[in-house]
């Protein structure tokens, strides 16, 4: 009898710190969904390091009201669909207030729908599909641009600051990269250029000399390549230079990560690429800058949506006082504030404008080139 | 508006002559010819790896695009060395040939390794064990390479090899001349190996008969380590090209090649190792020219199709896979 009560005793004395800490400690709880392994690892890592960054800034300058941390969860979305809805499962499971992510649209738009069943407020910061947000769920909002301003930015660009004629486009097949081109070839042919060929590469291609081949037999003044992550693009931008090819390379934001010119090399010079605008003389982004640089290396396409993104859900969160979704979601559309990466104001839809630009690839850096209304940027 | 450095007129208005120089037909057929030797030739160094393992012990290990990508990574770190301490410059074939030297021995060390810890043991229990083993292994190295060097891609220093030749418009790059040379140089010396010597001898034997060949005092064992080493030290000798022909290497990118040229094993005959060559070749080649003249969406498609419509009419692979001389 006596060592029962005993070994009673000593089960309650295990459990008492669980207890303790079920009470004491109350913690927000934010999501990242993002590709953390597979062939667009670095990109997704950029939103995983951009989300925590956001998350850090918070809780220095005091945390959240009424919590005594905020915990982050990192999940792998490894840029594919049925990976991005058990991602958002998982996060739904560990009741998260709120997502970052993801990355890949073909990812995005699928596990957005199983969040809105549970009514968790997603923030993509990079998926650019039109679709993400034209599906009128109430819970979904985008940081970054849409494909449908980006494409036709493109084509201006192409047109009225190159001067070209022909283009030969090239796709990896993705929700993004695919829904990007087809909508370059469309605005280019209705802005009078031809389009010479429209060819796709699969996804985790590292050899492109056929199709490069192609293109260099096309010849056509501009070579517009649409693939999803720097990683590709890249070793392309490189085989291209090797080949002797001499069409013009212009590509889009999702190659906007300073690898891309760790490698491909001098390649890489000269390509003109289109990404939204970030003032990058803000303090809003000079602070960034101090902040990650040191800790996680070269802001690259995505860490700066991403701090947006967590930092507007925060603001929010804040100022609702409490996590229901309604209460935030109102206070996400009140939002206004000069972010890090863009001036940050949601419209009905969920989206927060775009403002594509034409940048051009000097040294290390991508350099501001052309905007479509005024031309050429001093 | 002031003009800036970066604002000058692009090349784009091209003069006029430029517009006709475009490759006729011939031209392009042999620009995509070159492109598929190079590519073929890496995909054949990969499956000798294969063929070779599954010659001796009927194996099909998986995990061997993975040697592939760390004969890349370890070259990549070598070569990052040689040009930290400035050898790079003054002696490149040097350098070059000490990285190859450095990643297949790496590799073909890390591949005993393999053997012993995941396959030896089961050894005799079902094919399947050791094949999900492999697996396994593949996906542990994999992840490895992510955590230890990082999700971006390594990148090759320096410009070795970077001129080119230009006959009309075909384009030959050095890389593309030193890779094809270096593969048949590569492909010779194992056949040397394999028909010429004692060792050679040996591994035949044991592919045909274990128990057999330990009774005339060939240690087996020690057979099927070598075989893994030389398998896993021509993969490693795939991967530098693979790092010097695109430039960079990146911890995933031993599966895909790893798949195509199993499949290529497979389509010479797994277990010959002129099969192995020559389906790598067919692959590759098919691979090109399937995106070059037909469409670059479906190029994987092609090889597949060449796979399954060869192994329809000859299930045991073009030069087959029966016990003969050729079978190592």
């Amino acid at each position: 009898m006596r060592r029962r009560v005993l070994s009673i005793m000593i089960m309650g004395l295990i459990l008492v710190p669980f207890l303790f800490s079920a009470v004491a400690a109350k913690t927000l709880k934010i999501g990242s969904m993002s590709p953390l392994t597979g062939p667009y690892a670095s990109d997704g890592t950029d939103i995983k390091n951009g989300a925590r960054a956001a998350i850090e800034v918070f809780e220095e300058a005091g945390g959240m009201p009424g919590y005594d941390k905020i915990e982050f969860f990192p999940q792998d979305t490894a840029c594919d669909p049925r990976q991005a809805v058990a991602a958002a499962n998982k996060l739904i499971n560990l009741e998260v207030v709120g997502v970052i992510g993801a990355y890949c649209s073909s990812s995005t738009i699928p596990s957005s729908e199983t969040l809105d069943e549970e009514d968790v407020i997603m923030i993509t910061p990079a998926s650019t599909n039109e679709k993400v947000t034209d599906r009128g769920l109430p819970y979904m909002f985008r940081m970054c641009g849409r494909d449908d301003d980006q494409a036709p930015a493109a084509a201006k660009f192409l047109k009225e600051s190159l001067g070209a004629k022909t283009i030969f486009i090239v796709d990896d097949k993705t929700t993004y990269s695919q829904g990007l081109a087809d909508g370059v070839k469309k605005a280019s042919i209705a802005l009078g250029m031809e389009v010479v060929a429209h060819e796709h590469v699969n996804q985790g291609d590292k050899d492109f000399s056929a199709i490069l081949t192609m293109a260099k037999r096309a010849n056509a003044d501009v070579f517009y390549m649409s693939l999803q992550g720097y990683s590709p693009a890249a070793m392309m931008t490189l085989q291209a230079k090797r080949l002797g090819m001499d069409s013009q390379i212009v590509t889009q934001d999702a190659v906007f990560q300073p690898k891309y010119m760790d490698v491909a090399k001098e390649a890489s010079q000269g390509v003109y690429l289109t990404y939204g605008f970030t003032d990058q003389t803000t303090p809003q982004y000079k602070a960034f800058e101090e902040r990650y640089v040191p800790k996680y290396g070269k802001i690259a396409a995505y860490a700066t949506y991403a701090y947006d993104a967590a930092t507007a859900l925060l603001y929010a969160i804040k100022a609702a006082g409490s996590t229901d979704p309604e209460k935030v979601k109102a206070e996400l559309m009140k939002l206004d504030f000069q972010g890090v990466a863009k001036k940050i104001k949601f419209n009905a839809k969920g989206d927060s404008g775009s403002s594509y630009i034409a940048y051009k690839v000097v040294g290390d850096k991508f350099v501001p080139y052309w905007e479509p209304v005024n031309g050429l940027i001093k | 508006m002031r003009l800036l450095p970066w604002h000058k007129p692009h090349l784009l208005v091209r003069p006029n002559n430029l517009k006709l120089r475009k490759l006729n037909t011939m031209e392009y057929f042999i620009q995509q010819l070159i492109n598929g030797l190079t590519l073929g030739g890496m995909y054949a160094l990969i499956a000798l790896g294969y063929t070779m393992v599954y010659g001796v012990i009927q194996l099909i290990n998986f995990a061997h695009g993975e040697f592939f990508a760390a004969g890349g990574y370890v070259g990549a770190i070598a070569l990052a060395y040689f040009a930290g301490i400035g050898y790079m410059d003054s002696h490149p074939v040097i350098c070059l040939t000490a990285s190859f030297m450095i990643a297949m021995a790496y590799c073909a060390y890390l591949a005993v390794g393999v053997e012993k810890i995941a396959y030896k043991p089961l050894r005799k229990n079902s094919r399947l064990a050791a094949l999900l083993s492999a697996l396994g292994m593949s996906i542990f190295l994999s992840n490895g390479m992510m955590l230890t060097q990082g999700v971006y891609d390594k990148v090759y220093p320096g410009e070795l090899f970077q001129g080119r030749f230009d006959f009309g418009m075909v384009t030959i790059s050095y890389l593309q001349i030193m890779i094809v040379s270096l593969t048949a140089c590569l492909l010779v010396g194992l056949n040397l190996l394999v028909f010429k010597t004692k060792i050679g001898m040996a591994m035949r034997a044991t592919a045909q008969d274990k128990t057999m060949s330990a009774l005339v005092a060939i240690g087996s064992n020690r057979i099927i380590s070598l075989t893994f080493a030389i398998g896993a030290g021509l993969a490693a000798a795939a991967g530098i090209m693979y790092g010097l022909y695109y430039g960079s290497v990146k911890y995933d990118m031993g599966f895909v090649p790893g798949i195509k040229a199993f499949a290529a094993a497979v389509l010479g005959g797994i277990g010959n190792i002129t099969g192995a060559m020559i389906g790598g070749l067919i692959i590759g080649m098919v691979e090109i020219f399937g995106a070059g003249y037909i469409s670059g969406e479906y190029k994987d498609v092609f090889a597949f199709i060449i796979l399954i419509s060869v192994l329809y009419f000859k299930p045991n692979g073009i030069m087959g896979e029966n016990i003969d001389d050729t079978r190592v």
